[in-house]
């Protein structure tokens, strides 16, 4: 252990430095602020697509388009006999057919484009898949006729319509009347949050099409062979859509399989991220043994003098390793303290843009971790300073000037 | 205890070479020293006679090329740095003629650095701090810088400081030359009574007069070997 005397003698001499160990302390700071702000918004990600994957979304299988970003392909279709053909797969359990088409919304003199979703309010495993309920009035059910859902963004002023909407308010889908009964709970997305949801009955009616296609289908099946009930239903699939293996127009994923997928993708771009903040704290580790190995040759002769009154190398090795490491933890305690105020902000101008899925996470271990991880800066960019002071000559030390 | 009289420090053949490029300078060649306990000792000679150098010897801050040092009948020269630095440290004071203080420590935490180092414990140290600085008529400056002192006071907190940790050997590099004439005799006599009291004092020094005044044994030294050894008789 290092004695309090050799703290204090430290601390003055950084103290005695003030610019300079202010400039180095700054070098890390900037770096652990980076790290602190990038790992708090990917874990707040990580955290969201647990909280989507939760347990009511498991079991959940998907039928999509192959084209078309996240599977949102309006010309995709899916009829009535593939459901049927689906739903008999070994292993599938309930199945349904989801409806969505782009449509225009008017409210109060204004018009905007989003998705107009139909699907069975006796299965809504659309809402079961995603994890999200009711946050205000009611769910769909069947012969609900001219009543619809919204998606949570529409009750908050300016995110949608610059006015916002209440239960019962009317408004306008490619021109015709409908009634708010509810609104759903915040996703956290803006396309996911603007969309409006209708029973699927009368989304038929709206259409006109007793036979309206379908372009998703959502089914729960049997979690303990997921991969072969994957495999049989697009089986199942490929024979009632006449199509040859290998060119089909569709996939079937389950929705666990789906989120292993995003959260892959968040792996790799959370590491690369990471990976440029590791290069701005290798900058200022260099950075900090420079100050350190200047902040040595200032002090031969002071070396040199604690060497003749008795210090053994090991005291001197102390010394030096202590005030680099000291600059790392006051950049370090720094660090996290401004990079929670910036990530704190910054989640909560995104989520009043609408993206509250952005919204970053503080587990304590952040705090810790990125305090230990400046030290650690310290500690390292230290050692071969350090090591440079014990190898001097307490002779050669006393006599420099 | 080693009673008054004792050999405490010897150099047998001990010799110290430096390489300067291609040429070896030969600072100490060969000397025996014998100092007894009690003793006072000056090692004098001119510049370059090798005098700092055998004091280095004499205080294991430097390793011997050749030849033996022996503190209380052990052989120094065969430890390590490590163990040097705690011979050093328990059984040998330095004085300095630049004083070597630490800038950024107080009077009374310079005088305290060296039981620090070697851990005594936190009572003892401020009880003995405290007795130091009393015996060095330092107690008003406790809380100042050296910068904030005079020479003869930064000296004499060296003195206390070299005295810390109760050696038994004091060594004094030229401890009155950057001194004017009647601080160095206020110095020297703090010295003096170091002596009487026990300790034993080496110190390097060029003023005959000082070497006459103080010390019983006075070594001269030239081209690095020892040429005329004086004693006086108590």
């Amino acid at each position: 252990m290092i004695s309090k005397e050799s703290v204090n003698y430290s601390l003055r001499n950084l103290k005695n430095r003030k610019f300079r160990s202010f400039l180095t302390i700054f070098s890390i700071f900037a770096g652990i602020v980076t790290i602190f702000i990038f790992i708090s918004f990917g874990a707040g990600l990580y955290k969201y697509v647990d909280e989507v994957a939760g347990s009511s979304s498991a079991d959940k299988v998907l039928v999509m388009s192959k084209g078309g970003f996240g599977g949102l392909d309006t010309s995709f279709e899916l009829t009535e006999d593939n459901l049927k053909d689906f739903a008999g797969t070994p292993g599938i359990y309930v199945s349904t057919g989801v409806y969505f088409r782009s449509v225009e919304i008017g409210f109060n003199d204004q018009t905007i484009y989003s998705f107009l979703i139909g699907f069975d309010p006796q299965k809504p495993l659309i809402m079961e898949m995603s994890n999200i309920g009711i946050s205000k009035g009611r769910m769909l059910s069947s012969g609900d006729g001219r009543d619809i859902l919204l998606g949570y963004n529409y009750q908050i002023k300016d995110r949608i319509f610059s006015k916002p909407i209440d239960l019962n308010n009317n408004i306008e889908i490619n021109g015709e009347e409908f009634r708010v009964i509810g609104f759903l709970e915040e996703v956290g997305n803006p396309q996911d949050d603007s969309q409006v949801y209708i029973a699927d009955d009368a989304m038929k009616e709206f259409y006109g099409d007793e036979n309206l296609p379908y372009n998703w289908i959502i089914a729960s099946a049997d979690t303990s062979n997921m991969d072969q009930v994957v495999k049989n239903a697009e089986k199942s699939l490929r024979k009632s859509r006449g199509l040859e293996e290998g060119k089909e127009d569709f996939f079937v994923q389950s929705f666990t399989e789906l989120m292993e997928g995003y959260s892959t993708a968040l792996n790799v771009i959370v590491a690369f991220i990471i990976l440029i903040a590791l290069i701005s704290i290798l900058v200022s580790s260099i950075n900090t043994a420079n100050t350190m190995i200047t902040s040595v040759l200032e002090r031969v002769k002071e070396i040199g003098i604690i060497k003749s009154i008795g210090g053994k190398n090991s005291e001197v090795f102390k010394i030096f390793l202590f005030e680099s490491s000291f600059l790392g933890f006051v950049a370090g305690v720094f660090g996290v303290v401004v990079g929670w105020a910036v990530s704190a902000l910054g989640g909560e101008i995104l989520n009043q843009l609408g993206y509250g899925f952005l919204s970053p996470y503080f587990p304590l271990e952040l705090f810790i971790g990125c305090i230990l991880f400046a030290v650690l800066t310290g500690a390292v960019s230290g050692v071969i300073p350090a090591i440079n002071a014990t190898k001097i000559n307490p002779v050669e030390a006393l006599r420099y000037e | 205890m080693k009673k008054r009289g004792e050999e405490i420090i010897r150099l047998e053949g001990a010799t110290k070479y430096y390489h300067m490029g291609e040429v070896i300078v030969k600072a100490v060649d060969g000397i025996d020293i014998s100092i007894n306990k009690g003793d006072f000792v000056a090692v004098m000679g001119p510049s370059g006679s090798g005098k700092s150098t055998a004091m280095n010897l004499i205080g294991s801050l430097d390793m011997a090329t050749k030849g033996h040092i022996f503190l209380d009948k052990e052989d120094i020269s065969l430890l390590e740095e490590s163990d040097l630095a705690q011979v050093r440290g328990k059984h040998i004071g330095f004085i300095f003629q630049q004083f070597n203080l630490i800038p950024t420590l107080t009077v009374k935490e310079n005088i305290m650095l060296p039981m620090t180092l070697q851990n005594l414990d936190a009572d003892e140290r401020e009880e003995r701090v405290q007795d130091l600085m009393k015996k060095m008529e330092l107690q008003e400056r406790e809380d100042h810088y050296p910068s904030q002192i005079s020479g003869g006071q930064q000296q004499r907190v060296a003195i206390a400081r070299s005295i810390a940790n109760d050696p038994e050997v004091v060594l004094a590099d030229e401890p009155t030359g950057n001194l004017d004439t009647k601080t160095g005799e206020r110095v020297m006599d703090f010295l003096n009574k170091l002596n009487k009291e026990g300790k034993t004092i080496v110190m390097v020094t060029h003023d005959p007069d000082l070497a006459k005044k103080y010390a019983d044994v006075v070594y001269w030294l030239v081209d690095g070997k020892v040429k005329k050894i004086t004693r006086k008789k108590r």
